[in-house]
């Protein structure tokens, strides 16, 4: 069975089962989004059956490897598996997609095509992190964008055209830069190739290096977003349904900071070291900017998107920490954010749908008639906002702890750093607790109560928050669940990242543990003291 | 007995369950949930008492001398960086224990009562239980990133608990900035504790202060440094227990439902600050700038909440300032390095304070049926008088709590009182001084409380009074009229004398008087001639018997000590009863006199109004403007870009003109451009 082409079928799959909609007898869309929603389960059935047969958690290289020649004269290879940074992310596709499609049981204008689209997008998204080639993966990158376009031109909200050129003119510019330094990699030296594990045995010049990392990094920075290159977020966002938003909150956003560690960090360590400081940089603008933003905007769905934003931020800080607390911080931060992004938005699309405005001003006591929603939106925004016992405070833990303990950085750059990183955690309740008050405390607002219908939350939506709660809560309960998946992968990740710090390596090789010894921190003590 | 302590982790574990089944039965089931209201209550509190009961089991193998126990799970690991949580059962824990589950248990059952009427009374009790799991948890935490866990979870109860009335708008408002306010805090704590771990490799209490000892004097961290990072550590006990300047969430809290009042805004939570303080005493103690700041927020806070009380006329408002003073006294003492007393104080203020306070639930509760269910109305002190008559159990009980607080012997507030106070002569005569004016504030206002709630005349029919308060609070938009429960028109005409204040149902009265037990007579284990309490919780590092402390003991400094300070109290009793019972004094003419002081007590030191001005305005305004740079500068030149390839598309138009023989051209002069360059490189 482990010869068995797992991935390729995962990624096929929903793409086939696609295509065959158009051919499904269904006039008012009852059928195909049952149709969808039994493709998804199967679908991510067969991701979790093909990680649990074929994949060994202690070995950090890649796993489940298929490879296949595609366009042999242009050294084009179908290759596709999964490592400790691949498997989580493909995790979280298959569950956020499944659940987008539970989410968007209400839409009613072509179904047909909403369902397509979202099955094409779930194949592309298992591909552009599965994927091991360069070319392919510039490809898959690129594809993956015609759906998520569509879906915001035709289902957004009132600008939502501008919305969604603005969404594509960023991105497509954006990829041109990988196309680029994916062709650069690919000729340089001896042989041409494309393989990723290949370019990344190659010896790049420093110079050239810092060249490929700046231009991947443009591209990636519009994708994960970075300060300035975000504001197509808050566009497609205010704009998107809530379906779609969760596949931006959740998985989108998500492929920045995955090809952030697969090429800038994997491929082109040298120049990771020259530019960490600025990732770090970066990081903390990111957190505090968007959060101020955040907290000043009026309009639901831009707050919640200016938050995602901010929580990106952590994301930076922890690749570039030079720590393995730091690297695995980075990545669940990612997986936690994909499922309380995709929450948070989740719920502004169900608010949305009973008040039929996103402005917080026409808001106000709706926790009277929803009880159900503002127990939602309640534990949503602490987990967002890092309470412990919720995922995204151990990934913030763990970048915090990274940074502090990283050795790559002087005392003052750190300091700055951590304080300003922290001031974050102040500002990140301010806005979300803000929006609840306006949103859902006080008395309520008389006019949205006579005009609007104000229910309750279904059992379906119910159903939808508790999916992702559960990991949330289950992450933050015990971490070790998620990041021993990932371990190995970080691990050696970031033992490339450090080899390539002179200094480490020199403080290294004079002690042979790195900082503070093993033995402390295991299970601390406490004795009889008294 | 090992069993017990195997499974001791079942004590937080217990009522986070209770909290969890009924929690999830609110969010599927919420009808079915809420008509089974005592099958749920009833399933909450037996976890609570299976609890406590194994807690007191704890406590008694402890104080006969068993060995302090720790249990741990590896948490997080990444390479060599591995973290683990676990639990203690040491005296200082099995003691926080004790104390937190017996008055979380009272006051669920005084809950019952309560509540009895409130549409969310399942809800309530899932949250208390939901408190009570990470108050448990917080005081069995074996490391400081285990105690920030549960620091952030009994502040986030805290926030649903002060917002549970949220169609509110007070306590919206007062919700959200308990939480941000202790949120800077935990800014300070989060802060310390990573850089501790960064300098001594370790989040263990015992052992970042040995390195951190090692490392100063061994030259590799200056001084400063370590004392910078405890004061960082330091300032999340800081904003939990509301020392000044952080204390300023904590009267807005009262928003909440009572119970909660007095389990967490007076007994337990609060008293978790001192706790770290208590924890940390490994790293603190070699620190003495840090421990003077200490001694002195802790000075400060005492002093400047026993100042605002006075003035202060709602009920529980005047009541959490009180507590904000007693928590000063124990933060000092934790500061002079009287470990064993602050822990003292700890105790026997969490006794009789959680009783005071309910009872000033109680004396709420009863005068509801009034003047209708309002707080503005119903816990305004102005309103009551004479309550006595109407609740006598609850009028007996308040005043045992007001001489416990009072530091009158034999009521246990005095010997924890005495004891800090003996403590911080001896330490700097400064700090003396401060708390022993802070005594008699503290028996002056208490007895103030008492006498204007349950002696005198009631004068809860008095309607002018009754307008004239509800229009003080429309004006400051904490009520709108017509849309909080007492309505406009009910303000108006005569006050309906067939409804009188009545004495609390047997629910709240009884833990009313099980309380009064401890506010009573829980000080005797901690009298300074045999000092149990001493021998069994002291200092890390320090040891001491029953018979050595007694040896230390000396009768002419007792004596000198606690008659200076019963004497100081009771010149603040008398005054009290000279201005409220006797009408000797007439308090409007004092406040005429010393405007200046008046005012500033009367608006708490200007903190909130402050504090409005430059954080709450000034950081709307970089968020607006921050804002306006998004939309305008990064976006616009987005926008701007976007615009200029607009126009030159425009432009580049006019070269499609669709004729075939025109785009040959073009791609012919094209390729012949590209050999050119190609053919010269």
């Amino acid at each position: 069975m482990t010869n068995f082409p797992w991935l390729t079928t995962t990624i096929l799959f929903p793409i086939a089962a696609a295509l065959l909609i158009p051919f499904i007898p269904d006039k008012d869309g009852k059928t195909v989004r049952w149709y969808a929603l039994i493709v998804g389960l199967i679908d991510f059935a067969l991701i979790v059956y093909a990680f649990f047969v074929g994949y060994d958690l202690n070995t950090p290289g890649l796993q489940l490897v298929e490879r296949y020649p595609w366009i042999p004269q242009m050294g084009l290879e179908w290759s596709v598996a999964a490592d400790g940074l691949s498997m989580p992310l493909i995790l979280l596709t298959g569950f956020i997609t499944t659940l987008a499609v539970m989410a968007a049981w209400p839409v009613s204008l072509k179904p047909k095509l909403f369902y397509f689209l979202i099955l094409i997008m779930y194949g592309g998204q298992i591909a552009v992190f599965a994927v091991q080639d360069m070319l392919l993966f510039f490809l898959v990158w690129e594809l993956e964008l015609i759906p998520v376009y569509l879906l915001l031109s035709i289902w957004g909200g009132k600008r939502r055209l501008y919305a969604a050129t603005k969404f594509i003119i960023y991105t497509a510019g954006g990829s041109l830069f990988i196309l680029v330094a994916a062709l650069a990699m690919g000729f340089y030296g001896d042989t041409t190739t494309f393989d990723m594990s290949a370019i990344a045995g190659k010896n790049f010049p420093v110079n050239m290096q810092l060249l490929l990392y700046g231009a991947f990094l443009i591209a990636y920075a519009v994708k994960l977003p970075i300060f300035p290159l975000h504001t197509w977020l808050p566009d497609a966002h205010g704009e998107a349904t809530a379906p779609v938003h969760m596949l931006l909150a959740g998985i989108l956003l998500k492929m920045g900071g995955y090809a952030l560690l697969r090429m800038n960090v994997g491929m082109l360590p040298d120049a990771h070291a020259v530019f960490a400081p600025v990732l770090i940089m970066l990081g903390v603008t990111n957190i505090i900017y968007a959060a101020l933003t955040a907290y000043a905007q009026r309009n639901l769905k831009r707050k919640v998107a200016y938050s995602s934003i901010s929580h990106m931020g952590f994301v930076l800080i922890g690749i570039a920490s030079f720590t393995n607390i730091g690297t695995s911080g980075a990545v669940l931060q990612m997986v936690s954010h994909g499922l309380i992004g995709a929450s948070l938005f989740f719920l502004v699309g169900a608010t949305y749908d009973r008040t039929h405005t996103l402005m917080l001003d026409e808001m106000g006591g709706l926790g009277k008639k929803m009880k159900k929603t503002f127990a939602m939106w309640t534990t949503c925004s602490l987990a967002s906002l890092a309470l412990p016992g919720m995922s995204g405070f151990v990934a913030e833990l763990m970048v915090f702890i990274g940074l502090a303990t990283s050795d790559a950085y002087d005392f003052r750059f750190k300091v700055v750093m951590l304080i300003l990183a922290a001031v974050g955690a102040i500002l990140t309740p301010i806005y979300l607790l803000s929006m609840l008050r306006e949103m859902l405390y006080g008395p309520e607002n008389r006019e949205l109560v006579t005009k609007q219908n104000l229910i309750d939350s279904e059992p379906r939506e119910v159903f939808i928050v508790a999916c992702m709660l559960v990991p949330i809560i289950g992450i933050g309960l015990y971490p070790k669940v998620l990041t021993q998946v990932y371990d190995a992968t970080t691990d050696s990740l970031t033992a490339l990242m450090r080899s390539s710090v002179p200094a480490l390596v020199q403080q290294e090789a004079a002690t042979p543990k790195p900082s503070n010894s093993m033995a402390a921190l295991t299970a601390p003590e406490i004795g009889s003291r008294n | 007995m090992e069993s017990l302590y195997q499974y001791s982790w079942l004590i937080p574990v217990l009522p986070l369950i209770g909290g969890a089944v009924i929690g999830t039965g609110l969010i599927t089931v919420s009808e079915a949930t809420n008509s089974q209201k005592r099958l749920s209550a009833g399933f909450i509190v037996s976890l609570m008492g299976t609890s406590m009961v194994l807690a007191i089991a704890l406590l008694a193998s402890q104080f006969q001398g068993h060995e302090a126990f720790t249990g741990t799970i590896e948490w997080v690991s990444a390479g060599n960086f591995n973290l683990s949580m676990g639990y203690t059962v040491d005296h200082l824990s099995s003691l926080m224990m004790v104390i937190v589950c017996t008055v979380a248990f009272l006051v669920m059952i005084y809950t019952d009562g309560y509540m009895s009427h409130d549409a969310g009374y399942v809800r309530f009790y899932t949250y208390l239980s939901l408190f009570g799991a990470s108050m448990l948890g917080l005081v069995v935490s074996n490391n400081l990133v285990e105690i920030y866990i549960f620091w952030e979870l009994v502040g986030m109860c805290s926030y649903l608990l002060v917002g549970y009335w949220y169609e509110r708008k007070p306590a919206a408002e007062a919700a959200q900035k308990a939480f941000v306010v202790n949120r800077v805090g935990d800014f300070g704590l989060l802060l310390g504790i990573l850089g501790l771990y960064w300098c001594t490799g370790s989040f263990e209490f015992g052992t970042i202060g040995e390195r951190l000892q090692e490392l100063v004097n061994g030259g590799s961290i200056a001084p400063a440094l370590a004392a910078f990072l405890a004061v960082l550590v330091f300032l999340g006990p800081v904003a939990k227990s509301a020392q000044v300047p952080l204390h300023t969430w904590l009267p807005d809290a009262m928003e909440g439902p009572t119970p909660i009042s007095a389990l967490i805004h007076a007994a337990t939570m609060v008293a978790a600050g001192v706790f770290l303080v208590a924890r940390m005493y490994p790293v603190f103690d070699h620190i003495p700038t840090v421990m003077n700041i200490i001694a002195w927020t802790g000075a400060v806070t005492a002093f400047v909440g026993a100042t605002i009380a006075p003035t202060q006329m709602d009920l529980k408002k005047s009541m959490a300032y009180s507590t904000m003073s007693q928590l000063g006294y124990m933060v000092m003492a934790m500061g002079i390095g009287a470990y064993s007393a602050g822990m003292f104080h700890l105790m026997t203020h969490a006794y009789f304070k959680a009783m005071l306070f309910l009872c000033c639930g109680s004396a709420i509760h009863g005068m509801e049926p009034v003047v209708g269910h309002d707080p503005v109305l119903s816990q305004d002190m102005r309103l009551m008088g004479g309550l006595r008559k109407f609740m006598p159990i609850t009028a007996i009980t308040f005043l045992i709590g007001v001489l416990a607080i009072s530091g009158i012997p034999p009521f246990a507030g005095f010997w924890s009182k005495d004891e800090i106070l003996g403590a911080a002569f001896q330490a700097n005569p400064a700090l003396w001084a401060v708390g022993w004016i802070t005594a008699a504030l503290t028996a002056f206002y208490m007895f103030r409380m008492y006498l204007m709630t349950f002696e005198g005349e009631f004068k809860g029919y008095d309607m002018a009074k009754r307008k004239e308060l509800y229009q003080i609070a429309q004006d400051k938009e904490i009520v709108l009229l017509g849309s909080g429960a007492v309505k406009a028109e009910e303000l108006e005409g005569e006050a309906d004398r067939s409804a009188t204040p009545h004495e609390s149902p047997i629910t709240m009265a009884l833990p009313l008087i099980i309380l009064a037990i401890p506010a009573t007579l829980i000080g005797f284990v901690g009298m300074p001639w045999s000092n149990f309490f001493e021998a069994f919780v002291h200092a890390p590092g320090e040891t001491a018997t029953v018979a050595e402390l007694a040896a230390e003991f000396d009768m002419n400094e007792f004596v000198l000590m606690a008659g200076s300070s019963v004497a100081i109290a009771t010149v603040g009793i008398i005054l009290a009863f000279m201005t409220y019972m006797w009408g000797k004094i007439d308090p409007a003419a004092i406040a005429a006199k010393y405007k200046t002081v008046y005012n500033l007590s009367l608006n708490k030191w200007y903190f909130d109004e402050i504090y409005d001005r430059i954080f709450v305005q000034g950081s709307r305004r970089i968020a607006r403007q921050i804002m306006e740079v998004d939309y305008r500068v990064v976006d616009g030149a987005v926008n701007l870009t976007g615009i200029a390839t607009l126009v030159s598309g425009e432009g580049l138009k006019y070269l499609e003109n669709g004729r075939a023989q025109f785009y040959a051209l073009i791609v012919f002069a094209a390729v012949l451009l590209f050999v050119i360059v190609f053919s010269i490189t």
